[in-house]
Protein backbone atom coordinates (compact mmCIF):
# COMPACT_ATOMS: atom_id res chain seq x y z
CA UNK A 1 0.00 0.00 0.00
CA UNK A 2 3.07 2.53 0.56
CA UNK A 3 4.46 1.54 -2.21
CA UNK A 4 1.36 2.04 -4.27
CA UNK A 5 0.98 5.41 -2.46
CA UNK A 6 4.91 6.14 -3.45
CA UNK A 7 3.37 5.49 -7.27
CA UNK A 8 1.33 7.97 -7.33
CA UNK A 9 2.87 11.09 -5.75
CA UNK A 10 5.66 9.86 -8.08
CA UNK A 11 3.14 10.38 -11.07
CA UNK A 12 1.76 13.55 -9.80
CA UNK A 13 4.68 15.30 -9.28
CA UNK A 14 5.54 14.68 -12.95
CA UNK A 15 2.71 16.82 -13.96
CA UNK A 16 2.92 19.84 -10.94
CA UNK A 17 6.22 19.66 -10.38
CA UNK A 18 5.51 18.93 -6.89
CA UNK A 19 9.07 17.39 -5.46
CA UNK A 20 8.83 13.30 -5.23
CA UNK A 21 8.97 11.24 -2.37
CA UNK A 22 13.45 11.00 -2.51
CA UNK A 23 15.11 13.85 -1.25
CA UNK A 24 18.01 14.13 -3.80
CA UNK A 25 15.18 16.03 -6.19
CA UNK A 26 16.52 18.48 -7.80
CA UNK A 27 20.10 17.53 -7.72
CA UNK A 28 19.25 14.90 -10.65
CA UNK A 29 19.03 17.92 -13.16
CA UNK A 30 22.00 19.73 -11.70
CA UNK A 31 23.93 16.05 -12.27
CA UNK A 32 22.07 15.72 -15.92
CA UNK A 33 23.94 19.50 -16.39
CA UNK A 34 27.02 19.09 -14.36
CA UNK A 35 25.83 21.63 -11.61
CA UNK A 36 26.50 19.51 -8.19
CA UNK A 37 28.47 21.10 -5.36
CA UNK A 38 30.76 19.27 -3.87
CA UNK A 39 29.27 16.55 -2.11
CA UNK A 40 26.66 16.08 -3.61
CA UNK A 41 27.64 13.94 -6.52
CA UNK A 42 28.46 11.00 -4.09
CA UNK A 43 25.31 11.58 -2.68
CA UNK A 44 23.20 11.80 -6.19
CA UNK A 45 24.97 8.25 -7.69
CA UNK A 46 24.71 6.24 -4.50
CA UNK A 47 21.48 7.19 -4.24
CA UNK A 48 20.33 6.39 -8.09
CA UNK A 49 22.18 3.11 -7.89
CA UNK A 50 19.72 1.85 -5.59
CA UNK A 51 16.42 3.79 -6.11
CA UNK A 52 14.31 2.93 -9.34
CA UNK A 53 11.90 5.57 -8.94
CA UNK A 54 14.56 7.74 -9.16
CA UNK A 55 16.38 5.95 -11.93
CA UNK A 56 12.80 6.92 -13.65
CA UNK A 57 12.69 9.94 -12.87
CA UNK A 58 16.70 10.62 -14.12
CA UNK A 59 15.74 9.26 -17.51
CA UNK A 60 12.40 11.70 -17.86
CA UNK A 61 14.28 14.31 -16.44
CA UNK A 62 17.41 13.67 -19.30
CA UNK A 63 14.29 13.43 -22.01
CA UNK A 64 13.07 16.20 -21.21
CA UNK A 65 15.97 18.00 -21.84
CA UNK A 66 16.98 16.50 -24.80
CA UNK A 67 13.81 17.34 -26.15
CA UNK A 68 14.37 21.55 -25.41
CA UNK A 69 18.27 20.96 -26.82
CA UNK A 70 16.75 19.64 -30.08
CA UNK A 71 15.08 22.83 -30.69
CA UNK A 72 16.20 24.10 -33.97
CA UNK A 73 17.88 27.89 -33.38
CA UNK A 74 15.43 30.23 -35.45
CA UNK A 75 16.33 32.64 -38.01
CA UNK A 76 15.79 36.35 -37.31
CA UNK A 77 13.09 37.68 -39.99
CA UNK A 78 15.20 40.07 -42.31
CA UNK A 79 12.91 43.01 -41.79
CA UNK A 80 14.19 42.75 -37.67
CA UNK A 81 17.98 43.19 -38.13
CA UNK A 82 18.07 45.18 -41.67
CA UNK A 83 21.60 46.79 -40.84
CA UNK A 84 23.04 43.48 -39.68
CA UNK A 85 25.57 42.45 -42.34
CA UNK A 86 29.18 40.28 -42.64
CA UNK A 87 31.95 41.73 -43.46
CA UNK A 88 35.24 40.58 -42.38
CA UNK A 89 33.64 37.18 -41.54
CA UNK A 90 32.72 36.52 -45.60
CA UNK A 91 36.60 36.64 -46.46
CA UNK A 92 37.03 34.47 -43.62
CA UNK A 93 34.09 32.21 -44.83
CA UNK A 94 35.46 31.58 -48.30
CA UNK A 95 38.97 30.78 -46.89
CA UNK A 96 37.54 28.43 -44.48
CA UNK A 97 38.84 29.81 -41.47
CA UNK A 98 35.42 30.25 -39.56
CA UNK A 99 34.06 27.92 -36.93
CA UNK A 100 30.93 26.00 -37.55
CA UNK A 101 28.77 27.74 -35.85
CA UNK A 102 29.68 30.88 -37.51
CA UNK A 103 29.29 28.68 -40.76
CA UNK A 104 25.83 28.00 -40.28
CA UNK A 105 25.58 31.43 -38.96
CA UNK A 106 26.50 32.94 -42.72
CA UNK A 107 25.26 30.35 -44.85
CA UNK A 108 21.61 31.40 -43.46
CA UNK A 109 22.04 34.99 -43.34
CA UNK A 110 22.97 34.29 -46.98
CA UNK A 111 20.17 32.68 -47.84
CA UNK A 112 18.12 36.15 -47.51
CA UNK A 113 20.47 39.25 -47.43
CA UNK A 114 21.32 39.80 -51.24
CA UNK A 115 23.80 42.87 -50.19
CA UNK A 116 26.10 40.32 -48.42
CA UNK A 117 25.75 37.76 -51.39
CA UNK A 118 26.96 40.19 -53.70
CA UNK A 119 29.59 41.00 -51.97
CA UNK A 120 30.62 37.84 -51.38
CA UNK A 121 30.59 36.92 -54.84
CA UNK A 122 33.04 40.22 -55.59
CA UNK A 123 35.15 38.88 -52.64
CA UNK A 124 35.28 35.59 -54.50
CA UNK A 125 36.05 37.16 -57.43
CA UNK A 126 38.73 39.24 -56.49
CA UNK A 127 40.26 36.14 -54.73
CA UNK A 128 40.37 34.40 -57.98
CA UNK A 129 41.65 36.84 -59.61
CA UNK A 130 44.66 37.09 -57.19
CA UNK A 131 44.76 33.34 -57.02
CA UNK A 132 44.98 33.08 -61.11
CA UNK A 133 48.06 35.10 -61.49
CA UNK A 134 51.07 33.15 -63.09
CA UNK A 135 54.18 33.11 -60.97
CA UNK A 136 56.93 35.64 -61.24
CA UNK A 137 60.76 34.71 -61.13
CA UNK A 138 62.62 36.83 -58.34
CA UNK A 139 65.77 38.49 -60.59
CA UNK A 140 68.72 36.15 -60.38
CA UNK A 141 71.01 38.29 -58.34
CA UNK A 142 68.15 37.88 -55.34
CA UNK A 143 68.23 34.44 -55.49
CA UNK A 144 70.81 32.73 -52.76
CA UNK A 145 73.58 30.69 -53.48
CA UNK A 146 73.22 27.16 -52.72
CA UNK A 147 76.23 25.25 -52.82
CA UNK A 148 76.09 21.98 -54.65
CA UNK A 149 77.75 18.98 -52.73
CA UNK A 150 77.96 16.32 -54.81
CA UNK A 151 80.41 13.42 -53.99
CA UNK A 152 82.43 14.60 -57.23
CA UNK A 153 82.97 17.76 -56.04
CA UNK A 154 83.98 16.38 -52.82
CA UNK A 155 86.63 13.67 -53.99
CA UNK A 156 87.90 16.79 -56.06
CA UNK A 157 88.22 19.29 -53.38
CA UNK A 158 89.93 16.39 -50.72
CA UNK A 159 92.08 15.81 -53.63
CA UNK A 160 93.01 19.12 -54.00
CA UNK A 161 93.34 19.92 -50.12
CA UNK A 162 95.76 17.17 -49.88
CA UNK A 163 97.83 18.15 -52.66
CA UNK A 164 98.21 21.71 -51.33
CA UNK A 165 99.28 19.73 -47.66
CA UNK A 166 101.60 17.33 -49.38
CA UNK A 167 103.24 20.09 -51.54
CA UNK A 168 103.53 22.36 -48.30
CA UNK A 169 104.65 19.36 -46.58
CA UNK A 170 107.92 19.35 -49.22
CA UNK A 171 108.70 22.80 -49.19
CA UNK A 172 109.14 22.66 -45.19
CA UNK A 173 111.09 19.59 -45.46
CA UNK A 174 113.20 21.38 -47.98
CA UNK A 175 113.45 24.21 -46.18
CA UNK A 176 114.17 22.31 -42.86
CA UNK A 177 117.12 20.04 -44.37
CA UNK A 178 118.87 23.16 -46.22
CA UNK A 179 119.23 25.33 -43.13
CA UNK A 180 118.60 28.75 -42.36
CA UNK A 181 120.52 29.91 -46.08
CA UNK A 182 118.80 28.19 -47.98
CA UNK A 183 120.09 27.06 -51.95
CA UNK A 184 117.81 27.64 -54.93
CA UNK A 185 116.17 24.54 -56.17
CA UNK A 186 116.64 23.36 -59.70
CA UNK A 187 113.35 22.44 -60.43
CA UNK A 188 114.47 20.22 -63.71
CA UNK A 189 116.36 17.99 -60.85
CA UNK A 190 113.67 17.99 -58.43
CA UNK A 191 111.32 16.65 -60.48
CA UNK A 192 113.64 13.62 -61.80
CA UNK A 193 113.99 12.93 -58.37
CA UNK A 194 110.43 13.10 -56.89
CA UNK A 195 108.14 12.22 -59.96
CA UNK A 196 108.08 8.45 -60.16
CA UNK A 197 105.43 5.70 -61.28
CA UNK A 198 104.52 3.43 -58.79
CA UNK A 199 104.52 -0.20 -59.59
CA UNK A 200 102.74 -2.45 -57.32
CA UNK A 201 103.06 -5.97 -59.05
CA UNK A 202 106.36 -6.56 -57.75
CA UNK A 203 106.07 -5.40 -54.69
CA UNK A 204 106.57 -1.63 -54.20
CA UNK A 205 109.23 -0.27 -56.73
CA UNK A 206 110.05 3.46 -57.80
CA UNK A 207 110.73 3.54 -61.84
CA UNK A 208 111.84 7.23 -62.44
CA UNK A 209 109.56 8.73 -65.35
CA UNK A 210 111.00 11.48 -67.45
CA UNK A 211 109.86 14.77 -67.24
CA UNK A 212 108.81 16.61 -71.00
CA UNK A 213 112.00 17.50 -72.32
CA UNK A 214 113.98 15.58 -70.14
CA UNK A 215 116.69 13.02 -71.79
CA UNK A 216 116.32 9.21 -70.64
CA UNK B 1 33.20 36.77 -27.62
CA UNK B 2 36.23 38.37 -26.12
CA UNK B 3 35.73 39.50 -21.89
CA UNK B 4 38.30 42.36 -22.59
CA UNK B 5 36.68 43.86 -25.66
CA UNK B 6 33.79 45.96 -26.04
CA UNK B 7 31.30 44.38 -29.04
CA UNK B 8 29.92 46.97 -31.46
CA UNK B 9 26.75 46.84 -32.19
CA UNK B 10 27.12 45.47 -34.91
CA UNK B 11 28.96 42.29 -33.45
CA UNK B 12 25.48 41.84 -31.00
CA UNK B 13 23.30 41.58 -33.90
CA UNK B 14 25.11 39.26 -36.03
CA UNK B 15 26.52 36.90 -32.94
CA UNK B 16 23.37 36.96 -30.67
CA UNK B 17 20.15 38.22 -33.13
CA UNK B 18 19.33 34.44 -33.64
CA UNK B 19 20.01 33.28 -29.81
CA UNK B 20 17.86 36.18 -28.42
CA UNK B 21 15.12 35.66 -31.25
CA UNK B 22 14.79 32.00 -30.24
CA UNK B 23 15.26 32.31 -26.46
CA UNK B 24 12.06 35.08 -27.19
CA UNK B 25 10.17 32.93 -29.40
CA UNK B 26 10.55 29.44 -26.84
CA UNK B 27 9.35 31.80 -24.23
CA UNK B 28 6.15 33.51 -25.98
CA UNK B 29 5.70 30.96 -29.19
CA UNK B 30 4.85 34.12 -31.05
CA UNK B 31 6.83 35.25 -33.73
CA UNK B 32 6.27 39.02 -33.59
CA UNK B 33 6.42 39.40 -30.19
CA UNK B 34 9.67 37.58 -30.67
CA UNK B 35 11.02 39.80 -33.36
CA UNK B 36 10.00 43.04 -31.01
CA UNK B 37 11.82 42.16 -28.43
CA UNK B 38 15.09 41.26 -30.95
CA UNK B 39 14.68 45.08 -32.11
CA UNK B 40 14.51 46.20 -28.35
CA UNK B 41 17.38 44.42 -27.19
CA UNK B 42 19.07 45.63 -29.94
CA UNK B 43 17.92 49.62 -29.18
CA UNK B 44 19.06 48.96 -25.70
CA UNK B 45 22.14 47.64 -26.29
CA UNK B 46 22.96 50.22 -28.58
CA UNK B 47 22.38 53.21 -26.02
CA UNK B 48 24.08 50.67 -23.52
CA UNK B 49 27.46 49.76 -25.50
CA UNK B 50 28.54 53.51 -24.70
CA UNK B 51 29.03 53.45 -20.67
CA UNK B 52 29.47 49.78 -21.04
CA UNK B 53 32.58 48.26 -18.76
CA UNK B 54 34.34 45.07 -20.25
CA UNK B 55 33.47 42.29 -18.10
CA UNK B 56 31.16 39.52 -18.36
CA UNK B 57 29.34 40.63 -21.34
CA UNK B 58 27.02 37.95 -22.30
CA UNK B 59 25.82 38.08 -18.95
CA UNK B 60 25.02 41.87 -19.18
CA UNK B 61 23.62 40.92 -22.81
CA UNK B 62 20.86 38.42 -21.37
CA UNK B 63 19.70 40.53 -18.39
CA UNK B 64 18.87 43.22 -21.07
CA UNK B 65 16.85 40.72 -23.10
CA UNK B 66 15.00 39.21 -20.21
CA UNK B 67 14.57 42.61 -18.94
CA UNK B 68 12.97 43.63 -22.05
CA UNK B 69 11.11 40.78 -22.21
CA UNK B 70 9.35 41.26 -18.88
CA UNK B 71 8.82 45.12 -20.17
CA UNK B 72 7.06 44.03 -22.87
CA UNK B 73 4.79 41.52 -21.31
CA UNK B 74 4.30 43.92 -18.74
CA UNK B 75 3.67 46.24 -21.13
CA UNK B 76 1.05 44.44 -23.83
CA UNK B 77 -0.35 43.12 -20.41
CA UNK B 78 -0.95 39.68 -21.37
CA UNK B 79 0.32 36.36 -20.82
CA UNK B 80 2.50 34.98 -23.67
CA UNK B 81 0.64 33.47 -26.34
CA UNK B 82 0.26 30.00 -27.17
CA UNK B 83 -0.01 30.23 -30.92
CA UNK B 84 2.11 27.39 -32.64
CA UNK B 85 4.96 28.18 -34.71
CA UNK B 86 4.41 28.31 -38.20
CA UNK B 87 8.26 29.67 -38.97
CA UNK B 88 9.63 26.82 -36.87
CA UNK B 89 10.83 25.19 -40.52
CA UNK B 90 13.74 27.69 -40.68
CA UNK B 91 16.16 24.57 -39.32
CA UNK B 92 19.42 25.49 -40.56
CA UNK B 93 22.06 22.42 -40.98
CA UNK B 94 22.55 19.58 -43.23
CA UNK B 95 20.21 18.26 -45.89
CA UNK B 96 17.68 16.18 -43.84
CA UNK B 97 15.34 13.71 -46.17
CA UNK B 98 11.48 15.02 -46.12
CA UNK B 99 10.41 12.82 -43.48
CA UNK B 100 13.08 13.72 -41.31
CA UNK B 101 11.97 17.49 -41.80
CA UNK B 102 8.21 16.96 -41.10
CA UNK B 103 9.36 14.73 -38.02
CA UNK B 104 11.59 17.51 -36.43
CA UNK B 105 8.46 19.71 -37.36
CA UNK B 106 5.95 17.80 -35.41
CA UNK B 107 8.09 17.18 -32.55
CA UNK B 108 9.01 21.24 -32.46
CA UNK B 109 5.72 21.90 -32.31
CA UNK B 110 4.89 19.68 -29.79
CA UNK B 111 8.08 20.73 -27.27
CA UNK B 112 6.91 24.41 -28.00
CA UNK B 113 3.46 23.66 -27.66
CA UNK B 114 4.33 21.54 -23.94
CA UNK B 115 6.95 24.57 -23.06
CA UNK B 116 4.38 27.37 -23.04
CA UNK B 117 2.34 25.34 -20.60
CA UNK B 118 5.15 25.30 -18.37
CA UNK B 119 4.85 28.05 -15.85
CA UNK B 120 6.84 31.22 -17.06
CA UNK B 121 9.54 31.07 -14.04
CA UNK B 122 10.25 27.83 -14.66
CA UNK B 123 9.84 28.01 -17.97
CA UNK B 124 12.42 31.42 -18.30
CA UNK B 125 15.06 28.92 -16.63
CA UNK B 126 14.54 25.64 -18.74
CA UNK B 127 15.01 28.18 -22.01
CA UNK B 128 18.20 29.88 -20.49
CA UNK B 129 19.78 26.46 -19.47
CA UNK B 130 18.95 24.59 -22.65
CA UNK B 131 18.50 26.92 -25.37
CA UNK B 132 20.68 29.86 -24.75
CA UNK B 133 22.95 27.49 -23.07
CA UNK B 134 23.96 29.35 -19.70
CA UNK B 135 25.46 27.99 -16.84
CA UNK B 136 23.24 28.09 -13.93
CA UNK B 137 25.82 30.64 -12.18
CA UNK B 138 24.91 33.24 -15.24
CA UNK B 139 21.11 32.31 -14.82
CA UNK B 140 21.67 33.35 -11.49
CA UNK B 141 23.06 36.85 -12.50
CA UNK B 142 20.74 36.83 -15.32
CA UNK B 143 17.40 36.84 -13.17
CA UNK B 144 18.86 38.04 -10.17
CA UNK B 145 18.01 35.01 -7.82
CA UNK B 146 20.12 32.13 -5.93
CA UNK B 147 21.76 29.41 -7.91
CA UNK B 148 19.89 27.05 -5.45
CA UNK B 149 16.57 28.44 -7.10
CA UNK B 150 17.53 28.30 -10.54
CA UNK B 151 18.43 24.75 -9.96
CA UNK B 152 14.96 24.21 -8.08
CA UNK B 153 13.37 26.07 -11.30
CA UNK B 154 15.05 24.10 -14.01
CA UNK B 155 14.08 20.74 -12.39
CA UNK B 156 10.43 21.74 -11.63
CA UNK B 157 10.41 23.21 -15.11
CA UNK B 158 11.47 19.49 -16.93
CA UNK B 159 9.82 17.34 -14.80
CA UNK B 160 6.64 19.33 -16.20
CA UNK B 161 7.51 19.39 -19.58
CA UNK B 162 8.12 15.84 -19.33
CA UNK B 163 4.75 14.77 -17.97
CA UNK B 164 3.59 17.20 -20.99
CA UNK B 165 4.91 15.15 -23.71
CA UNK B 166 3.28 12.46 -24.51
CA UNK B 167 4.88 10.51 -27.24
CA UNK B 168 7.54 8.27 -26.67
CA UNK B 169 10.91 9.52 -26.63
Amino acid sequence: MADVNKTESMEQAAFTGVESVCDIGELMSAYLDGELRDGELEQVVAHLTDCLECIAEFHELKEARTAVRMLPMLQVPDRVMPAAHYGPELSAFLDGELTADEQVMIVAHLQTCTDCLLELQDLDAARTAVRSMPGVEPPIPLMPRIPVRSQRTSLKRLAIAAAGFIGAAAIAINMASSGPEATPVDLDEFADRHTVRVSVEDGLTGVPIFMHGSTP
Amino acid sequence: MAEDRVPTWEDVARRYGRKIYSFAYRLTGNPDDASDLVQEVLLRVRKGLANYTPGSFEGWLWRITRNAFLDDVRKKKRRPTTVLPDDDRAVVGASPSPDEVLASVRLSDDVQAALLKVPMEFRECVVLCDVVGLSYEEISNTIDAPVGTVRSRIHRGRKQLRGLLTWPM
